[in-house]
Parts: C-alpha cells; sequence; structure tokens
C-alpha cells in the first residue's frame, strides 16, 4: 500500500514538477521586469521633481479643488490633533468633509467645541443612495472646514455621503488615522495636471510605527524594533516602490490604497460610488473606474505618486494582522470575481489582457499554489521521492530570490527618498528583509488562504483593528 | 528533477547578487552620511555668505572666492533657497553673485544641452533666479513637456510683448502640463495679458480657446466681451461653458443679453454656467428667466437657477415664493431649499 502511494505521490511531483518550475520562473522573471521598470521610473520620476518649484506651480489659483473626506467612527480622542494636521496641509484649494458615521462616543461634540461648528443647511444631489445624514456643520473659525454627522452605514457609506457634500473638482479619501506629509496634496495632484485622461492617483504610504509623532505630522522617522511591524515596513516598500511603481510605467495600477487617494469626483460619482458590499471597496472601485473608462472609450489612467505621502499605523499583534490580510485576500478575491468579464477580454485593454490576468494568477492564486507547493514537498520528503538535499535547497534558492528582491527595493528607496538614513534603521531594515521570508511570508499564506475560504463562504465581516497609538516626542523633540 | 547543480547555480548567483546588495545599500549610506553633513556645512557656509553679500550690496572679493570654490550642486542649493525669499534689488543683487561666480553662465550652458533632464535643470535655475536671459524663451518650443512647463515659469517674470505671444501659442500645447503651466504663469503676469490675450481670443478655437478663456476670466476686462460673444456659440461645450463664465466675469449689458440667450442652450452644462454667470451679475432682468429655469429638468440646472435668484435680491425671492407655489414639484423643491438656505450660504 506504501509503496502505492509512494509512486503515485512520485509520479505526481514528477508531473506537477514543470508547471511548478514555470510558475517560479514566470512570476520571478516578472518580478524581475518590475523591479527594473520601477527602477527606470524612479529615475525619470526624481529627475523630474529635482529642484522643482513645486511651490509656485501648485499655488495657483488655477490648482483643481481637492475635499478631503476623512470619515471618522469614534474617533473622539484623536479627531481633534488629526484635523488640525489636516487643515494644516499646503495646498491652496482645500476643502476638508469629516463624516461621522454615526459615532457612539462624543466625537461630533469635541469637533464642534474645538471647531466653532454652526448648524448649516445646504443644497445638495444625492446621486448615491446613503445613510440618512442628521445635521450638517460648518466651522466658523476655519471657513474650509465641512463636519457630516449621519448614521452609522460603514466607511463606503461614509465616502459616499462625502461626495455628496464635497464641492472639489478632485476627492481625497483617507483613512481616519492616515497621517499626511504637509506637501503630500502638492505631490499627489501632479499627475492630475500633467494629463486629462488621469482619473486618480496613489501615492506611496509608509509605516509610522516606530516614528516620532507631534501634531499628526511624522518628525522623525525610525525603523521599529517590533517584529511584525518591522516586517511589514519591508513588505510596504516592496509593495509600493518597486510592485505599484513599477506597475505604473507599464500603465497596469489598479489598486490604490484606501488610507490615502485621490480621485476625479465626476468620475467617481458617475461610477456609482464606494459599494457598500465589499470588503475591497478601495480596490474595486478603481477597478470599476477603469473598467468603465475603457467602457466609455478611454484608458482612464491610474497614476502612481512614489513620494512617499502619508503614514499608517500597522498592527502589531498577529491577530490583528491576521484579519487585516485575511480581510485583504477576501477583497481582491471578491473584486476579481465581481469584474471577472475584464479577464482576457481585449476591450479592456493591458488591464483584461495582462494585469487582471496577473492579479487572479499571481496575488490571488500565490497563497494556494505556495501552500500546494508545501504540502507537496512534505509529502515528498514523507514519502521518499524527494531527497532532503535538494528540498533545502530549493528553499534557499526561493528565499535567496526575494530576499534579493527586497534587498534592491531598499537600494530604490535609498537612492530615492533615503527616509531611512541612520545606521541603525539600515542594519534594522536588512535584518526585516533577511528574515521576512523564515516564517512570517508562511504565516501570510495561511491568513490569505483563509481569507480566500471566507471569501468562498460568502464572509463579508471586517474584523476589529487594534491600534496602539503613535509614538509621541519625547521632552526633547 | 530539476538539477541541483542548476540549483547550485542559481544561489550563487543570488547569495552575489545579495552581497552587492548589501555592499550598495551600505557604503551608499556611508556615502550619504558624510556627504550630508559636508553639504549642510557647506551649504550653510555658502547661504552666510550670500546673504551677507545680498543684504551688504557691496562686493566682498573673499566671499566672492568662498562661494566660487564651492560645488556647483552646492551653488545651486544655496543660491535657490535665498531667491526663493527674494525680490527687487536683493534678487538683482542675487543674481550679479550668481553671474560672477559663474552659475549663470553653467545654467545657460545647461539650457542648450542635448538631454532635457539637463535643460530643465538649467531651465530652472535661471527661473528661479529670474534671469532675464532669451535662451530660456526659446525653450518655449523645447521637445520636451517638462521643460516647456518649466520656461512657461520662467516667462510668468518676464511679460514683454514676445513672450506674451509665445506664451499664447503655448495654450494649444498638447501636453497638459506645459498648457496648465501657461496659464499660470500668464495669471501672474497680471492684466499686461488682457490685450493680447484678447486678440488672441478673437481667432481661436478648440484646445486654446478653452486654455485661454480660463485665463480670460480671473483676468476679466472687457476687452474680452467680443470673444467671449464669439466663443458662446461655439460648437464646443467646453468652451461654450467657459465663455459663459467669463461672460459672468465681465458682467456688462452685452454680456447680461448674450447669457439670457445661453440659458436655453441644448447642453445642461452651459445653462447651469449662464444662471450661475448671471446671479454673479446680479442681473435681476433676468428673474424670469431663471424662474423658467428652476424648472429645468437638470439638477444642476435647478441649482444654479435658484441660486443665482437669491443673488438677485427681491425680485429674485418673489420668483422663488411663486416657485413654491407652482405645480412643478422640483422646482418648488429647489426653490424650498434656496429660501431655507442661511445668509452665508448664499451664492
Amino acid at each position: 500500500m506504501n509503496e502505492m502511494i509512494s509512486s503515485l505521490v512520485s509520479q505526481l511531483l514528477v508531473k506537477g514538477q514543470y508547471a511548478v518550475l514555470l510558475y517560479f520562473l514566470a512570476v520571478n522573471g516578472w518580478y524581475l521586469v518590475l523591479l527594473v521598470s520601477s527602477l527606470l521610473e524612479l529615475r525619470r520620476h526624481m529627475l523630474l521633481i529635482t529642484d522643482e518649484s513645486r511651490h509656485l506651480l501648485l499655488s495657483s489659483t488655477l490648482s483643481p479643488t481637492i475635499s478631503i473626506l476623512a470619515p471618522a467612527y469614534n474617533e473622539e480622542a484623536t479627531i481633534e490633533t488629526s484635523l488640525r494636521a489636516l487643515l494644516a496641509l499646503q495646498y491652496p484649494n482645500l476643502e476638508v468633509i469629516v463624516i461621522s458615521d454615526g459615532s457612539k462616543d462624543r466625537t461630533v461634540q469635541v469637533l464642534s467645541e474645538k471647531f466653532d461648528l454652526v448648524p448649516v443647511k445646504t443644497i445638495y444631489e444625492q446621486r448615491i443612495k446613503t445613510r440618512p445624514v442628521r445635521a450638517l456643520y460648518r466651522s466658523s473659525t476655519y471657513p474650509s472646514l465641512v463636519v457630516v454627522d449621519k448614521e452609522n452605514g460603514g466607511k463606503a457609506d461614509a465616502l459616499n455621503v462625502g461626495l455628496s457634500f464635497a464641492r472639489g473638482d478632485l476627492v481625497c479619501a483617507m483613512d481616519a488615522d492616515t497621517l499626511i506629509e504637509a506637501d503630500g496634496l502638492q505631490r499627489m495632484v501632479r499627475p492630475f495636471l500633467y494629463a486629462t485622461d488621469v482619473v486618480a492617483t496613489g501615492g506611496t504610504i509608509r509605516v509610522v510605527n516606530g516614528s516620532e509623532v507631534k501634531f499628526g505630522r511624522v518628525v522623525k522617522t525610525a525603523v521599529p524594533t517590533d517584529l511584525l511591524a518591522g516586517l511589514q515596513v519591508v513588505e510596504y516598500l516592496r509593495a509600493f516602490l518597486f510592485g505599484r511603481l513599477g506597475w505604473n510605467r507599464l500603465g497596469g495600477n489598479i489598486i490604490i490604497s484606501g488610507a490615502f487617494g485621490l480621485f476625479q469626483r465626476d468620475a467617481v460619482l458617475d461610477a456609482g460610488g464606494y459599494l457598500h458590499d465589499t470588503v475591497g471597496e478601495d480596490m474595486e472601485l478603481v477597478l470599476r473606474l477603469k473598467r468603465l473608462s475603457y467602457e466609455n472609450g478611454g484608458a482612464g489612467k491610474i497614476a502612481f505618486v512614489p513620494d512617499p505621502v502619508a503614514w499608517t499605523e500597522v498592527p502589531e499583534s498577529a491577530r490583528s494582522l491576521g484579519r487585516q490580510r485575511d480581510r485583504w485576500h477576501r477583497g481582491l478575491a471578491d473584486v476579481l470575481w465581481r469584474h471577472r468579464a475584464m479577464l482576457l477580454n481585449p476591450r479592456y485593454g493591458i488591464t483584461g489582457l495582462f494585469v487582471y490576468p496577473y492579479y487572479a494568477f499571481v496575488e490571488l492564486l500565490a497563497p494556494v499554489i505556495e501552500a500546494v507547493g508545501i504540502g507537496s514537498l512534505a509529502l515528498g520528503l514523507i514519502f521518499g521521492v524527494v531527497d532532503w538535499k535538494f528540498a533545502g535547497l530549493f528553499y534557499l534558492t526561493a528565499y535567496g530570490l526575494g530576499t534579493a528582491l527586497t534587498a534592491f527595493t531598499l537600494i530604490l528607496e535609498d537612492l530615492s527618498f533615503h527616509r531611512y538614513d541612520s545606521f541603525r534603521d539600515r542594519v534594522l531594515l536588512f535584518w526585516w528583509a533577511l528574515i521576512e521570508n523564515l516564517g512570517y511570508r508562511q504565516l501570510t499564506v495561511y491568513w490569505r488562504l483563509r481569507g480566500l475560504w471566507k471569501f468562498i463562504r460568502g464572509r463579508k465581516d471586517w474584523g476589529v483593528m487594534e491600534r496602539k497609538g503613535f509614538r509621541p516626542v519625547t521632552a526633547a523633540g | 528533477m530539476v538539477s541541483v547543480d542548476l540549483l547550485h547555480i542559481v544561489m550563487l548567483i543570488e547569495l552575489g547578487l545579495l552581497a552587492v546588495a548589501v555592499v550598495l545599500f551600505f557604503a551608499h549610506g556611508v556615502w550619504l552620511s558624510l556627504t550630508q553633513k559636508r553639504l549642510l556645512r557647506l551649504t550653510g557656509a555658502g547661504r552666510d555668505s550670500l546673504a551677507r553679500l545680498v543684504t551688504r550690496g557691496t562686493v566682498n572679493v573673499e566671499e566672492m572666492s568662498a562661494l566660487r570654490a564651492l560645488p556647483r550642486y552646492v551653488q545651486v542649493i544655496a543660491f535657490l533657497e535665498i531667491s526663493r525669499n527674494l525680490s527687487g534689488t536683493g534678487k538683482e543683487r542675487l543674481r550679479f553673485v550668481a553671474q560672477e561666480i559663474g552659475l549663470i553662465d553653467r545654467a545657460r550652458a545647461l539650457c542648450a544641452d542635448r538631454k532635457w533632464q539637463r535643460r530643465l535643470r538649467g531651465a530652472r535655475i535661471l527661473s528661479q533666479l529670474d534671469v532675464a536671459d532669451p535662451l530660456v524663451q526659446t525653450l518655449l518650443a523645447d521637445e520636451h513637456p517638462a521643460v516647456r512647463a518649466q520656461a512657461a515659469e520662467w516667462a510668468s517674470s518676464q511679460p514683454s510683448v514676445p513672450v506674451i505671444s509665445a506664451m499664447l501659442s503655448l495654450l494649444a500645447d498638447p501636453a497638459t502640463q506645459a498648457r496648465f503651466a501657461v496659464q499660470n504663469a500668464l495669471l501672474r503676469m497680471g492684466r499686461v495679458v488682457a490685450e493680447p490675450l484678447a486678440d488672441f481670443l478673437q481667432n481661436q478655437s478648440g484646445r486654446a480657446a478653452e486654455a485661454g478663456l480660463r485665463v480670460a476670466e480671473s483676468v476679466a476686462e472687457p476687452s474680452f466681451g467680443p470673444a467671449a460673444v464669439r466663443l458662446s456659440q461655439s460648437d464646443d461645450v467646453a468652451i461654450r461653458v467657459g465663455a459663459a463664465r467669463l461672460l459672468g466675469a465681465i458682467g456688462d449689458a452685452r454680456a447680461a443679453e448674450r447669457l439670457m440667450a445661453m440659458i436655453h442652450d441644448d447642453e445642461a452644462r452651459v445653462r447651469a454656467a449662464a444662471a450661475q454667470s448671471l446671479g454673479r451679475m446680479q442681473h435681476w432682468q433676468a428673474g424670469s428667466l431663471l424662474g423658467d429655469a428652476l424648472r429645468d429638468r437638470t439638477w444642476r440646472v435647478r441649482r444654479e437657477a435658484g441660486l443665482a435668484l437669491r443673488a438677485i435680491g427681491a425680485a429674485g425671492a418673489l420668483f422663488l415664493r411663486r416657485a413654491l407655489k407652482g405645480d412643478d414639484r422640483f422646482a418648488a423643491d429647489m426653490a424650498q431649499q434656496v429660501l431655507d438656505l442661511p445668509d452665508a450660504a448664499a451664492g
């Protein structure tokens, strides 16, 4: 019996090896293409922004008006600081709309006391159905501040309400806890000024854990010493500077982080706003915008700005992180399923023929393939059809490739923005890059598989994110 | 099975790459740390020398030599940092020092370079120092849009007839980046562009007219009137919208007459812009037309008509109250919303 199973496993492994090898080569070959692409794109970008007098150009009255949509739910402790930082952003035509999504704490009262809110009436067109608005306020000290108090309906619903009240040509969707760089909007708006077919832009989001924050701004960057936060620093750098930047040059961006993105308001309204019944509403909106622009005869560019424009707090507990990754993967699966008509459809240009299949076969199915790979290897070892030496070498090869790619991403960051410039930060960054593939990656495979399983079972809950809060500056700082 | 030898080779390559990455990463860190300390020291010294030279107004040979001895990139940083905070005599002195130490000649050489990134850098230096150099003007016709945009930025401080003329022709630039920079620069030039822009708009259509109308709306001179009237009959919707806004900004009797005709336009965006402009002009004679527009099938037109009636004052309020009792429930709803608005929200 054992011999029969052993022979079966052996046959399966032998037949599957070429498929696995082909997949391994294709994916890693493509990663190398992305790395080169991001290197070229970063070089072009740095050449364009060196010595640029952005202040002069972007302080123009012709600059598009931006409405920042900041959904808030039970944020009484942090809302004042976050909002003051938003109101102090360096951008000429700015409107800030805080949408209290049925907060049960004193969020609205705190806003009212600190920003001298007065109830107002306005005329607005409700093009998207949302939960009812309870009250609308305007600040008598900050004319550009609007506060909407509405019944609870989730982030997508809050953003949709914000869209209805926004007066800006562009809307900036963000999370309540995102810290935006003072000149972040000036950097993000650039693609809209430089091309007419841009419907949305995203920028590089960095991990704030470990850095010092003062009055809603990052004043000193540092790589966190916490294991999970540190590993996510290199993960974020790779995702933004290597993944999205590389795709940007190839015209294949379909992801804008929900933490901070800039959109053409009319395009979002025409598309019907954010969807409520998905956990991947950010990606879904971007893919829908892209799809609709193809259907309307354009390419609807999604641009990516490599400048570090915003900072976000990442989970430091395995439980929270697992829930986040599980949700992200469920979101990805849901979005790809909703827009499955785009797969290999020439009507959707490069997105249908290339980007969508990449996300489906590489990003979505990667955990499945990795899990199958690990499982087969285990079986092979148990039944003695794979020898230990070979298995070890193959793992080391895969590990080496992953680490080399991450290391080159760190170099890209260092050559361009070098925000982590102390020796301590360098050592830590490299350390996190080295150990990322030793357990953490396998853990993310598990979380993503769990997400996929939940998607198949139809789960759409968000889970709870535990945050530690930002590290304040010391007395000296 | 995949050969073990092949895996060994791949691993060796990866190991080599990783070693290169480690060396590059840390060596770059050391290099950055050393150069940044030096850069800070040199820029600080350069900035101090420059500040003294600019405030004193007399040339100190030693300080000039010290500035000349600085590396080029440090000179550029120090000069550009200071130039942002200077104007008038201070900037003239800064230019004099830049000329004396050879920075302007270097920037000029960059402007004539074969590579676009160098031309861009040269144009940026000359722009920020406000150097009136015809060489930068030639860059308005550069093949790279970023360079054209930078030359346009330079032009904002050089409002001569040939420069304005060259800038106007760039309003039709296919690159949005260059077009935006040109519009912005024309606006910064101020009223001096009014006459040439009015002449220009008389003969334009398409992209150039649309971009020009945006500038004209901000300048808002009565001389734009004939061009605005002509363009308000364009086939292009965006141009008609731009023309309606410009007519509202001009605000004379002829503009009002044309706007009242435009409120019947086939395109909702144009009707909304016309209503908004009539409100901006507080043209009470348009009350009846705006009252009709309250019954428009498009929400945006109804909103602009309602707000315009409110802006007109008592006469407009009369039409709004009349709409409350009318048979059109959409008009009545909009009229109610407008009448409910607090004073500060009007307009």
